[in-house]
């Protein structure tokens, strides 16, 4: 009984000890930035607000941290350890299904990033319904799934009609052909495959959703409702900063520069990958000179929501047009 | 042993559960960062026959890789207790191939075996197979100098004897480690389903942290955890009968 009373007294201490050291996080001056991802060419508009000092021209003393596969940004404005962060829309509209309190200020990619690349040699998909038969590859559980899913039942297909294969990290199955359509992002490791196949000999084609009707929004700046109503301008001032480096780092004028300052972060990407990357990065983010860099497709959030509901991922609607700040 | 396996597992979650509870509700987190019990009650609801089908699946690889690496551990723990060079060279080996992380190893086994079953099995049974290993080897190394000191100085000493006196004496520490290393087994075998196959506790795990579905990681926790208890309770209560069987009878010689 007295071993179990040290247990239960530990416990609490232990609790005690994890909830304080996570309260103070909330008062700071430093604002700190969670990206979703690793340095690469695909956040040259947050590298740039840093290294190129758009941050600072606004009296901001912003630090940009690395995302990766275990980082989530939502979570972390919820702990007070990022005031602002970079998250997927699907994220967002989890976060919300379970009572957290997210608000998006800008849609970074206009184009979804998450597409599937093919082998020319290979029947061109013309129509949807050309999926049948194919040896598709899905990353269950991820963004793909869900647009894969979403794509055959807009065909009329069924797991049946077409073959499935898991997808990871390892490229192998698709460069020893065993799987036909793979999962890539268009931007970084589509122009890597791209290049890969292209030193023997072949070359790709990529299957993008969005031009069959699926656009399932990606990855967007966020904040908390907390953090918009302590300090709105703060929230001004960073986004105004922020979106100015993204046009500053789509700007082809700018690539040089900005291309020279990806390559201190991102150390083992090939140059002529890199440039071609950017290039890619472009389209998405900025599909043509008239798009403002950040706006919020509306209709593309709420089709994601919908999409995520029908897929069972959320319990209902969670109206995440709601939450569509803008800034 | 293996009640108490059980309820000392149900105590650690309870109070891990708790803990977590405490902090989401003292900082007021959202089911997001840390769900409500309401939301992992439901979550269970839904998954738990799932999950157990999983862990099943995951024990049956753990099981089969605990026993390889067993094997592996002995054959090499006996070929490498002598002190002659070949003997040091093993153990060397051992010791620094031990170094490398598995993760760092899966994508050449991977390539190799592809993503499934066999890449399972090798991972686990590599996992689990080390810390074994270096336990075989310290035991089959070190002699049992005043009774193989009879046997050699008869002239009947051979290395089955050898390995035989060593086994039993440390039958003990043994049985102890088999039992210890089924964890590792199975952590080596989720290890190995979360970054390559399409099936087990591992992959559900790895679909669930796409989805920050922490409700259905706190339920797959506790579906490895009491698996686990019990498949080591087990493992404890066979190593207890075959002390007993193999100690002395009370007044008896040895068998």
């Amino acid at each position: 009984m007295k071993m179990m009373r040290k247990i239960l007294i530990a416990t609490a201490g232990i609790t005690l000890c994890l909830a304080l050291s996570i309260s103070p996080a909330f008062a700071r001056d430093t604002v700190n930035y969670r990206l979703k991802w690793l340095f690469n060419t695909s956040v040259a508009g947050d590298i740039m607000a840093d290294a190129g000092g758009f941050f600072k021209a606004a009296g901001l003393d912003v630090k940009v941290k690395e995302g990766g596969p275990e980082k989530n940004a939502i979570k972390e404005l919820e702990l007070g350890y990022a005031d602002f962060g970079v998250a997927s829309a699907d994220q967002v509209i989890r976060a919300l299904d379970k009572g957290a309190d997210v608000v998006v200020l800008a849609q970074l990619f206009q184009i979804n990033p998450m597409q599937w690349i093919y082998r020319s040699e290979l029947p061109e998909i013309k129509r949807l319904v050309d999926l049948k038969g194919r040896n598709i590859g899905v990353t269950f559980g991820g963004n793909d799934e869900t647009i894969m899913n979403t794509l055959l039942a807009k065909a009329g297909l069924t797991y049946n009609d077409v073959s499935i294969s898991s997808v990871r990290f390892d490229f192998t199955p698709f460069l020893k052909k065993k799987v036909e359509i793979w999962p890539v992002y268009r931007n970084s490791q589509g122009v890597i495959l791209e290049d890969k196949l292209a030193k023997e000999g072949e070359s790709v084609r990529f299957f993008n959703p969005a031009d069959y009707g699926v656009s399932f929004v990606a990855n967007s700046v966020v904040t908390s409702g907390e953090v918009i109503k302590k300090n709105p301008e703060r929230v001004k001032a960073f986004m105004t900063a922020l979106m100015a480096a993204w046009e500053f780092s789509m700007d082809p004028a700018n690539r040089d520069e900005v291309l020279a300052e990806i390559k201190k972060r991102d150390k083992n990407t090939a140059d002529h990958i890199r440039e071609r990357q950017l290039g890619v990065t472009r389209l998405l983010i900025k599909p043509n000179a008239g798009v403002k860099i950040g706006t919020i497709d509306r209709a593309a959030w709420i089709q994601t929501e919908t999409i995520m509901i029908k897929e069972k991922q959320v319990k209902g609607p969670v109206h995440v047009e709601t939450r569509l700040a803008g800034f | 042993m293996l009640f108490r396996r059980i309820y000392q597992f149900l105590i650690v979650y309870v109070l891990a559960l708790a803990g977590l509870m405490a902090i989401k509700y003292t900082v007021g987190l959202s089911d997001y960062v840390i769900p409500g019990l309401e939301l992992i009650r439901e979550t269970a609801g839904r998954v738990a026959s799932g999950y157990f089908f999983d862990v099943m699946n995951t024990l049956s690889v753990t099981v089969l890789g605990q026993l390889i690496s067993i094997i592996m551990a002995f054959t090499v723990g006996i070929l490498g207790r002598k002190s002659s060079w070949v003997g040091s060279f093993i153990k060397v080996m051992a010791y620094n191939i031990q170094a490398y992380p598995i993760v760092a190893l899966a994508p050449i086994i991977f390539i190799l075996l592809g993503d499934g079953f066999l890449s399972r099995l090798l991972i686990a049974s590599m996992i689990c197979y080390f810390p074994l290993l270096l336990s075989v080897l310290g035991i089959m190394a070190a002699p049992i100098t005043d009774i193989e000191h009879f046997y050699i100085a008869t002239g009947r000493m051979r290395w089955q004897l050898e390995v035989k006196i060593r086994a039993f004496e440390n039958l003990s520490k043994l049985t102890t480690v088999i039992a210890g290393s089924a964890t590792l087994a199975m952590a080596g075998t989720i290890v190995a389903e979360f970054i390559a196959a399409d099936a087990g506790i591992g992959y559900s795990i790895r679909i669930a942290l796409y989805q920050s579905d922490l409700a259905g990681i706190l339920v797959a926790l506790f579906m490895i955890g009491i698996i686990i208890s019990i498949y080591q309770g087990m493992l404890e209560t066979l190593g207890e009968q075959m002390k007993t069987k193999w100690s002395a009878p009370k007044g008896g010689e040895l068998l």
